[in-house]
């Protein structure tokens, strides 16, 4: 009883923040359009501009300046330099000389004077800028394809000649040949214009200042003024850097405006906090302790990432592919689950053997789509043979397999490490540059299936891509993989899975279901891997497939999954998730820590850990 | 040894929660004595031996109301050690012996014979060196008043299991000052000639002044080897007997007596007996703790046959070894084909379904819907509930669903729906779910394991009547095993008793519980009725 009343009454506690604090985001929010934000940026930059421009720095600008034009003569005129170096030393002591004693005191600029012209010129200045990235993008877009077909010639000419590669293909526009528009041009004429207003006003608030000094400041200003892309916050955030509060007579008003938009996400922060409250037992029986940790903990990067200004929507596509280029292994696991091998932790198995299949591939020379389903063939050949043969030995090891998937797992990648070595493939794109073997990483280009599958049909949502193909790729296979759950079969070895006991007593095979289980997961890791590959645009050999059996597994986990049961709606939900959490967990951990491995280290403590609880909990997982 | 009796417990009541297996018992052992214990699985002889040694799973449920006296001072046993301290043995029914050590090790076991040296005075005591000269004298004493000739320096390990017992039985001798030994269940795993060696070695200790509780559940040893006998019937106290002042047939009496009013009634009739639905013969059973050594007889086609006989006897390796689910071999027949044994798909294609005693461990998927429960065993089997497209087939939702709601009504399974899992059902409704699951195969033939285990009284009406309707209604043969005797004589046609892995007689169900007592003790009551009979 207490207990609910202590949950609700910290429940109302932060309903109320949560309206306070959307009250002051939503009165706030519209002032930076408004107004009140107009004038609060104008009064910062006029006093950025003014403290970079005047005081005492200003005098060692006439002395630059001056010695600048004295190495220009000397040099003209062909001096020695010692000589040339006398000469300038000389102007500096004149330039020095002539405004010793000079006051350079900047407080008599009223402001106000200046915000008309600093508003016109920033106004003309944004859009001139604005034109010209628009020209440089379309200019861009006009000319990537040529500069890709130009790198990737480039390419197969090095690699006929037997010259070494690198592993990516750097696509890199050659700008030079842009020129700027008419429209540009009447622009920046427009806005040059506004400038020398400007320049005049100042002039007259600040005589110290001259034509010659405007004209070297003219780059500094521009920069204060206006940057492509800029809007309330990044100016408040520049101007703020730059020290020049003092020039706000309301700071407390001004940094509302500034971070009304994060009052709001606050306010909607503290409502899911107050939903998981008052829901949270609900919840928990729902879903679980852990979905609900992880799903909380996802939710809480997003604020994070808000707060920060950081690009969600482009780490909300992120994740999208690597939700999509992860999911078929995190679906290997399905099958192994469900006959009762519990989490195939020997993925490698079929990871191995895709990348087999990628590098012949590779090596045939077999371009685009056909080429991936080449490697899928006979990935899936090789994953099919290695995976029944797995399948007797955990048939001959029951009730131990998941420390026997674990080891097979670790075993299979050092044994390939061999076999990588010694394999008699030459294709260049996979040989080490000097002797044999193949390479650690193999970069895939458009001659293989890099992207086959991300680039089917993939479209924009502003600064969302939807990589179509392989979206219906992985909805494909799910769907694959839930059929076969409804067959006879499917239902068999489930039933194999559930209580082996059982399912003998009705005559079915249980090594033999227990088989085509491991086999069905199998080749699964191996269409898997190919997915990932053509998405990440790297095979990566040796070592690196130790780690992604258990990172499909503690995926399905996450997802609901537990080691005796699972769905195919787990592995959606999971990988989600747990890709969610990695892709938008790296650039938060390095805002939060900047330049430190805490990202890395956030990544293996969340598989490890949820593996772990996993197993902790492998006996009674709660039935749905 | 002052007292007349060297254990006394009087009125023990113990309780699990609501559950009451002892009720105000008694047992009295006098110094020297042999004094049985008597009573079928679940009378409360194990609980009342737990109580006896203070066992963790008495106290730490609550404890019991009574007291234990010991030489005649109220005593309170904290633990197994305890107990041992205040001189009870106990001689277990499953071997407590290390197999890699020698006999006198095992006799000696924690109780060695210690020599210091040097190492021990620093290290302590744990270092001494083991004696061990007087240590293999002191286990040869033992040894050879359990009258056994083996060397002591034999390793347990490939030993007869006979030997075993009595290296056991040994090593309780062995221990100082033991007033009072349990033998539980001795002659189980012994051969007759075996069985007839402990008896007699049993009474050489009882003569050396250690009185001996001796359980069993047979009559015959009991009458050969005790001196008194307490018979305990559904946790009470049924009878205290001497034995020169009773007979086999009237133990047999008060250990079955009458239980309670039956559940279900089936009208009485004559067993039909015109075809034989299944002949078996020399059926052998590979069941670990149900045996069956050889069994034949028939089951008559539209009967109820049941099979009865006391826990471990192998009365549950019948059904079990007919359906493949263990080992077994011998012919069995069903309806003059025959019965593959061994795969348990053909034998269920044969038309002959179970319904199993180990609810979640055989006879469900907890994890899986109560739809998918009953039609699987039909769709894996005859490929029913499955539509085809092409060289797939896939699950008929609809049809499994209209299948499902249907026997949930019919057998009123209650449940929120046909989706619910069946790990969440209560054990009386799990076992419908079985029923209606092998209903779902239309059987010829039915064989159901002890269907009213673990169940309240309103489902197990509910299962007998079912069973009843079956046989009536549908001519079904069914073959209901059973621990429940009563639910047996109740229900069934005739009774099969079986013991020790063998059928002792076919009984009426109207037959007496002395006969039925002596069949469950192994005796046929023919035979021993005209022994009796010659006697007088």
């Amino acid at each position: 009883m207490t207990k609910s009343k202590l949950k609700i009454s910290i429940a109302i506690l932060l309903a109320v923040l949560a309206v306070v604090s959307a009250v002051v985001g939503f009165v706030n929010l519209p002032k930076r359009t408004s107004e009140i934000g107009e004038d609060i940026i104008s009064d910062l930059r006029i006093q950025t501009i003014i403290n970079a421009t005047t005081g005492d720095g200003l005098i060692e600008t006439y002395i630059g300046l001056a010695k600048e034009e004295a190495r220009v003569k000397a040099k003209e005129a062909k001096l020695k330099m010692a000589e040339q170096r006398k000469v300038i030393a000389e102007a500096e002591e004149a330039t020095r000389a002539k405004y010793e004693g000079v006051d350079t005191d900047n407080s008599s600029i009223n402001p106000d004077d200046l915000a008309e012209p600093v508003k016109a010129y920033a106004e003309k200045l944004k859009a001139y800028l604005d034109e010209e990235a628009s020209a440089r993008q379309e200019y861009y877009d006009a000319h990537y394809d040529e500069a890709e077909a130009k790198a990737q010639a480039e390419r197969e000419a090095k690699i006929a000649e037997g010259k070494d590669v690198p592993e990516t293909m750097k696509v890199v526009v050659d700008m030079s040949g842009f020129v700027a528009t008419e429209k540009m041009n009447a622009l920046r004429a427009v806005s040059d214009e506004a400038y020398a207003q400007m320049g005049d006003a100042f002039k007259k608030s600040y005589p110290l200042i001259d034509d010659q000094a405007l004209e070297a400041f003219e780059e500094s200003i521009e920069k204060i003024v206006y940057v492509a892309g800029d809007d309330f916050s990044d100016l408040y955030d520049r101007y703020n850097a730059a020290g020049s509060m003092n020039a706000v007579d309301d700071k407390t008003a001004a940094f509302m405006v500034r971070y009304a938009d994060d009052f709001i996400y606050i306010a909607i922060a503290l409502v899911i906090v107050v939903l998981t409250i008052l829901f949270s037992e609900f919840l928990i029986a729902k879903f679980g302790i852990p979905r609900v940790i992880i799903g909380l903990f996802f939710i809480l990067l997003c604020f994070v990432s808000l707060f920060y200004d950081l690009p969600l929507d482009t780490y909300f596509s992120n994740t999208l592919v690597r939700m999509g280029m992860n999911s078929i292994m995190v679906l290997a696991m399905v099958p192994g689950i469900q006959c009762g091998i519990s989490l195939n932790l020997g993925l490698p198995i079929g990871l191995v053997a895709g990348l087999f299949g990628g590098l012949a591939t590779i090596q045939l020379g077999i371009p685009g789509f056909w080429g991936f389903l080449f490697a899928i063939l006979v990935g899936g050949v090789i994953a099919a043979i290695a995976g029944w043969m797995y399948g007797h030995l955990l048939n001959r090891l029951k009730g131990e397999e998941m420390g026997v998937t674990t080891y097979v797992g670790f075993s299979i990648v050092s044994l390939m490490c061999i076999v990588w070595l010694v394999l008699p493939f030459n294709s260049l794109k996979l040989r080490w540059p000097l002797g044999s073997g193949m390479r650690n990483t193999i970069g895939l280009d458009k001659t293989n299936f890099e992207h086959v599958l991300d680039d089917f049909l993939a479209f924009e949502i502003g600064g969302f891509t939807v990589p179509t193909g392989l979206l219906l790729f992985m909805a494909a296979l799910c769907f694959l993989v839930w059929l076969f759950g409804r067959s006879k079969t499917g239902i068999a070895m489930q039933a194999v899975g559930n209580n082996p006991r059982f399912a003998e007593a009705t005559g079915i095979s249980v090594n033999k279901m227990r088989i085509i289980g491991t086999v069905f997961s199998t080749v699964l890791g191996a269409i898997g891997i190919l997915v990932y590959s053509q998405s990440y645009g790297f095979m990566q050999l040796y070592t690196a497939p130790r780690q992604m059996g258990f990172i499909a597994a503690s995926a399905i986990l996450i997802g609901g999954a537990s080691t005796s049961r699972c769905k195919v709606s787990h592995v959606l939900i999971g990988t989600f998730l747990f890709q969610g959490v990695l892709t938008l967990g790296m650039p938060v951990a390095n805002v939060i820590v900047p330049g430190s491995t805490f990202s890395e280290t956030l990544r293996i403590l969340i598989s490890n850990g949820i593996i772990l609880y996993a197993l902790t909990k492998s006996g009674g997982a709660t039935r749905g | 040894m002052s007292a007349e009796f060297v254990l006394e417990m009087k009125n023990i009541t113990k309780r699990y929660g609501e559950n009451t297996v002892l009720t105000d018992v008694s047992l009295s052992v006098r110094p020297g004595e042999i004094h049985a214990l008597l009573g079928e699985n679940g009378a409360g002889k194990s609980t009342l031996m737990n109580v006896l040694f203070g066992m963790p799973v008495i106290h730490s449920t609550g404890g019991f109301e009574g007291k234990v006296l010991i030489g005649g001072e109220e005593t309170h046993v904290l633990s197994p050690h305890d107990a041992m301290q205040k001189g009870i043995g106990m001689v277990h029914q499953e071997f407590m012996l290390l197999p890699g050590f020698t006999v006198t090790e095992n006799i000696k076991l924690n109780r060695e014979i210690t020599r210091k040296n040097p190492f021990s005075r620093f290290m302590g005591k744990n270092l001494e060196t083991l004696d061990e000269k007087s240590m293999s004298m002191d286990a040869r004493r033992a040894l050879d008043s359990v009258g056994m000739n083996i060397d002591e320096y034999t390793k347990i390990h490939g030993m007869p299991v006979g030997y075993m017992q009595f290296v056991e039985i040994a090593r309780e001798i062995d221990k100082k000052g033991v007033k009072l030994l349990v033998f539980d269940e001795p002659t189980a795993v012994l051969t007759e000639s075996e069985a007839a060696q402990l008896i007699k070695v049993m009474r050489q200790i009882a003569e050396s002044g250690i009185a001996i509780i001796f359980i069993t559940h047979r009559l015959d040893e009991v009458a050969a080897a005790a001196n008194s006998i307490t018979i305990l019937r559904d946790g009470k106290l049924a009878a205290v007997r001497e034995t020169k002042n009773t007979t086999i047939i009237e133990l047999a009496e008060l250990m079955i007596g009458r239980k309670g009013e039956a559940v279900v009634e089936a009208d009485d009739r004559t067993p039909p007996m015109d075809e034989i639905a299944m002949k078996i013969r020399n059926l052998y059973v590979d069941m670990a703790g149900e045996e069956v050594k050889g069994i034949s007889f028939d089951v008559y086609k539209g009967e109820i046959l049941g099979i009865g006989g006391l826990a471990g006897q192998g009365k549950l390796g019948i059904p079990n070894g007919i359906m493949s689910l263990y080992d077994a071999e011998g012919d069995v027949e069903l309806f003059g084909k025959k019965v593959v044994l061994g795969d348990a798909g053909a034998v269920l294609r044969s038309g002959i379904a179970m319904v199993s005693e180990d609810r979640k461990g055989v006879g469900l998927l907890l994890d899986q819907s109560i739809e998918d429960n009953i039609v699987f065993t039909a769709m894996q089997i005859y490929g029913e509930y499955l539509k085809k497209y092409g060289p797939i087939s896939l699950k008929d939702q609809a049809k499994v669903r209209s299948v499902a709601e249907k026997m949930i009504k019919d057998l009123d399974i209650r449940c929120f729906g046909p989706t619910q899992h069946t790990g969440t059902l209560s054990g009386g409704n799990q076992q419908k779910v079985c029923i209606a699951r092998a209903l779902a195969l239309h059987p010829k033939f039915l064989f159901v394991s002890e269907p009213t285990r673990g169940i309240d009284i309103g489902a197990k009406k509910l299962v007998l009547e079912t069973l009843v309707k079956l046989n009536r209604e549908q001519g079904m043969t069914i073959v209901m095993v059973s621990s429940e005797l009563q639910e047996l004589r109740s229900v069934s046609d005739r009774i099969a008793i079986v013991s020790e892995g063998k059928l002792v007689d076919i009984l009426s169900p109207n037959a007496s519980d002395a006969d039925f007592g002596l069949a469950m003790s192994g005796i046929k009551p023919s035979e021993h009725k005209e022994k009796g009979d010659g006697a007088k």
